[in-house]
């Protein structure tokens, strides 16, 4: 059988695929594009064509400058916290002590949550009447009088970033705590009789296994965070005062809310953009760091 | 005064008891070899040692003083791993520094310490390579150089040629004991290969699920083997294990005719008569006339094998398979039946049933 037969066959086994997602995934980016060159309305009109029109008042406004600011404030210090508790999570997990086993199924369950769920439970908590937050913080006497967390748009996005962070510190602390069980027991040993310190083990010995690994996670955690929507949704829908829209917010508000169909399409398709370059930006670190290794 | 004593140490995980209580006490620039086969506790005693496991029981001196409490870096130790264990991310040189680095070694006295290292295993021109780059017996020597540099009291190695091919390993072995004799350091060595352990130590400990089988050099454990475990661990092929029976003054060979005057130190107290082992080493065997006198065997040749050096020949005896080591051109034939004659200092008799020697001390 000629290798040119082989690969026509492969082609055909495959055909059936690809015209299903031509058809789910081509199809619509396809009239996305289109829209965004026209005026379209959610529902009547079609719309006629404008050029770049949409293009330029989105870029211009003051909406989607202000909504990449937060979305990129929430992407960095979330993914920030969440790498960082994450690890000490790991650190912690991989130290050898009773209950370590039920311990780690249950730094579990946050992450297995659906967003919806968790983002209700964080909405309990921030509760301005009978929030455990208010109450605890009362309790402490750290706080005179019951605040409205996601009421107030100083607080709303740092109590956001919370809720995130509980969420998925754990895919973070799990693709650790499966780094640290490999690093080979005798190059930590060889350590302790070099007469390194825990600080100086982490740093030298850990690190070099752990930061691979680690930089997966912050790919695939950062284009996540960028994107982010549903967990937002249930707990402010971007408000209050807009305080808490980020890019996805944006688009949804854009195209469903105020029924511009072309211009929410512009939208959607710059964000899809900045998210493609910072996937490309990443690809060619993680290229780089498997070239280094 | 003792380099390192390791007095009745023991180690119990849950309810397995790994070392059943240990005592060794080593001069100073003193080659100890820690050999037995695997599972039967050798890393764990060496782990102990180094202060990466605690024992359950028994103490640890490095001259006269307990270490125990002692934190692994305090213990005045190296030790060089099976797996290398180099940090990946740092040079060589960084690597071999890296003790000298933690213990705040000024950087110039440093440096100096790591190219002197370096050159006495001479891989001085690997210095800038990552680990990843450096061959299994590159590796090995780095492992060793940082071991060296820090000039502990006591030296610890856990298999290190382990990983090694043969060619390589008998390189390494080579360079091991021409280092020991350069620098006379005291040395713990765990091996599973019963010729490393021979040709390297000044002492061996034969180590039997957590216990010692025997304590002594090289040529004692050899020439004198207290079990019949011993006996069949230490040399290759192994020696003969044959069944017999003690008959007045002398020894029958199981389901024969063959007998074998009793060795003049045989310690008549223990057996007077019965089942014996007879254990007589395959390279103490010789060809023999029919009509010599002294102690000798006669058997049917079965196969040989040619090595090189010997012929290695397999014959019984009463149902019972010898193996002769011959010199290379000998005239036999497979099928015909042959004498064997050996030194009478050559034959050894254990208990059946404690296995143990019954040689007079
Ligand atoms: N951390 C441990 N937990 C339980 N058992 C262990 C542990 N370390 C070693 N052992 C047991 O102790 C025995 C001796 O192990 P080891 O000292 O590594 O043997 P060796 O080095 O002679 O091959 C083995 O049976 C092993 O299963
Ligand atoms: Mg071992």
């Amino acid at each position: 059988m000629s290798a040119n037969w082989i690969s026509t066959r492969a082609w055909l086994l495959m055909l059936p695929l690809l015209v299903v997602m031509v058809s789910v995934i081509g199809w619509p980016l396809v009239d996305t594009v289109r829209l965004s060159f026209t005026d379209a309305k959610l529902v009547g009109t079609e719309g006629s064509f404008v050029g770049i029109a949409n293009y330029e008042k989105m870029l211009a406004g003051s909406n989607f400058q202000r909504a990449l600011v937060t979305t990129t404030w929430f992407a960095v210090v979330s993914v920030a916290a969440e790498m960082v508790l994450g690890v000490l999570a790991a650190l912690l997990l991989h130290q050898q002590f009773r209950g370590r086993t039920a311990l780690r199924a249950l730094m579990i369950l946050p992450w297995a949550l659906p967003t919806v769920v968790n983002a209700t439970l964080w909405r309990l908590i921030y509760n301005p009447e009978y929030g455990a937050l208010n109450a605890a913080l009362t309790q402490l006497g750290l706080i005179d009088s019951y605040r409205s967390w996601l009421g107030e748009p100083g607080s709303a996005l740092t109590a956001l970033i919370i809720a995130d962070c509980w969420k998925n510190f754990p895919l973070v602390a799990l693709i650790a705590l499966a780094a640290l069980q490999a690093v080979p027991r005798d190059i930590t040993a060889a350590a302790l009789v070099d007469g390194a310190g825990p600080f100086n083990r982490f740093r030298f010995v850990i690190m070099p296994y752990l930061a691979g690994p680690l930089l997966v996670a912050l790919v695939l955690r950062t284009i996540e965070a960028f994107k982010v929507f549903d967990i937002i949704w249930v707990m402010t829908r971007g408000g209050p005062a807009n305080s808490t829209r980020t890019l996805s917010i944006l688009v949804y508000q854009e195209a469903f809310s105020f029924q511009r169909a072309g211009s929410g399409a512009s939208l959607a398709l710059i964000v899809t953009l900045l998210v493609t370059v910072l996937a490309a930006a990443y690809a060619a670190l993680l290229r780089r760091a498997a070239g280094a290794a | 005064m003792s380099a390192l004593e390791i007095r009745n140490i023991q180690k119990r995980y849950g309810d397995v008891e790994t070392l059943k209580g240990i005592d060794i006490a080593l001069e100073s620039g003193e080659f100890l070899v820690l050999l037995g086969s695997s599972g039967c506790g050798k890393s764990t005693l060496l782990n102990i040692i180094a202060g990466l496991a605690e024992p359950s029981g028994g103490d640890i001196l490095i001259g006269e003083r307990s270490i125990l409490s002692a934190h692994p870096k305090d213990r005045d130790i190296a030790m060089v791993f099976q797996s290398y264990a180099l940090y990946p991310d740092m040079s060589v040189a960084r690597n071999i520094g890296f003790g000298l680095e933690m213990r705040k070694v000024p950087a110039a006295e440093r440096e100096k310490a790591v190219r002197d290292t370096a050159r006495l295993l001479q891989i001085e021109n690997l210095l800038d390579r990552k680990p990843s780059q450096l061959s299994g017996g590159q590796r090995q020597r780095v492992a060793i150089g940082r071991a060296l540099v820090r000039n502990p009291r006591v030296f610890l190695f856990d298999e290190p040629l382990s990983n090694l091919d043969a060619k390589l390993r008998m390189e390494m072995r080579t360079e091991l004991k021409r280092l020991h004799q350069m620098l006379k350091t005291t040395v713990v060595y765990v091996t599973h290969d019963q010729i490393e352990a021979m040709t390297l130590a000044t002492r061996i400990a034969v180590m039997r699920d957590g216990r010692i089988e025997q304590l002594g050099t090289p040529a004692e454990i050899y020439d004198r083997p207290a079990t019949l475990y011993v006996a069949g661990f230490v040399g290759s092929p192994p020696m003969n294990i044959l069944d017999a029976e003690i008959v007045g003054h002398q020894v029958r060979i199981a389901r024969s005719d063959e007998v074998l005057p009793l060795p003049r130190d045989f310690k008549r107290t223990t057996v007077s008569s019965g089942p014996v082992k007879v254990g007589i080493r395959p390279e103490a065997l010789r060809l023999a006339d029919f009509g010599a006198s002294g102690a000798r065997l006669i058997a049917d040749v079965e196969v040989m094998e040619l090595t090189g050096p010997e012929l290695v020949t397999t014959a019984t005896i009463g149902g019972q398979r010898i193996t002769a080591c011959l010199p290379p051109r000998t005239a036999l034939a497979t099928g015909s039946t042959q004498a064997f004659s050996f030194d009478e200092a050559a034959l050894h008799l254990f208990d059946p049933e404690s296995g143990r020697s019954l040689r007079a001390a």
